[in-house]
């Protein structure tokens, strides 16, 4: 599944490490979800949208 | 108001946990001394000794810098998010799924004249390697 993740958190100005303690999950885990190798469930793919204002459909994209 | 100077302070689960568990391998290991064949004890309490002191550092440094945890500490001390989750998750089934033709295999070994014992030191260290390999591609791969 592809997803704007990496866009939103550049335009946010956010490290990977910041995203990822905002979401309180790991940096690799939001490495893996930026690069693809992780979906990730359905409360944290909500948690990212809510931290963007986006809903979930807006950042995550079935290939 | 005056106290008697004792304080209370309940014992963590993990630390009656780890007791039970060093009780427990200590007396194994000594009565694998005692009953089994060569050095088997001395190999089972070094081997314990080696991985309860690596199980203490993972535990150590998954809770004291999450952040800079490796991925397989925060998994096996179950300190880390949905990712680690399922990465341990997926290479256990890996394992599971191949344990069964390493036991296999070790059964025609046995009964094609093996020795016993060595051929249960190689499937548990296989069944290691297996595990091991497992969690790092999985790793890799998520």
């Amino acid at each position: 599944m592809r997803n704007d993740v990496r866009e939103l958190r550049l335009a946010a100005g956010l490290s990977q490490r910041e995203l990822a303690g905002a979401l309180e999950v790991s940096r690799q885990t939001v490495n893996s979800i930026e690069t693809g190798r992780y979906d990730p469930s359905l409360p944290l793919a909500i948690a990212i949208a809510r931290h963007f204002h986006r809903t979930v459909e807006e950042i995550f994209h079935v290939d | 108001m005056s106290t008697d100077g004792r304080t209370h302070k309940p014992t963590p689960p993990i630390v009656g946990g780890a007791l039970a568990v060093l009780a427990l391998v200590i007396a194994t290991g000594l009565l694998l001394r005692e009953h089994a064949p060569g050095n088997m004890g001395s190999g089972f309490l070094v081997g314990a000794a080696v991985a309860m002191l690596g199980g203490a550092v993972m535990w150590w440094r998954a809770t004291r810098s999450p952040g800079r945890a490796s991925t397989f500490e925060r998994a096996w001390t179950q300190t880390g998010d949905e990712r680690d989750d399922a990465v341990l998750t997926r290479a256990l089934a890996v394992l599971g799924l191949l344990a069964v033709p390493l036991t296999g295999v070790a059964a025609i070994a046995i009964g094609l004249g093996a020795a016993v014992e060595m051929v249960l030191a190689l499937l548990l260290a296989a069944e290691v390697a297996v595990g091991a390999i497992a969690f790092v591609v999985v790793a890799r791969r998520s």
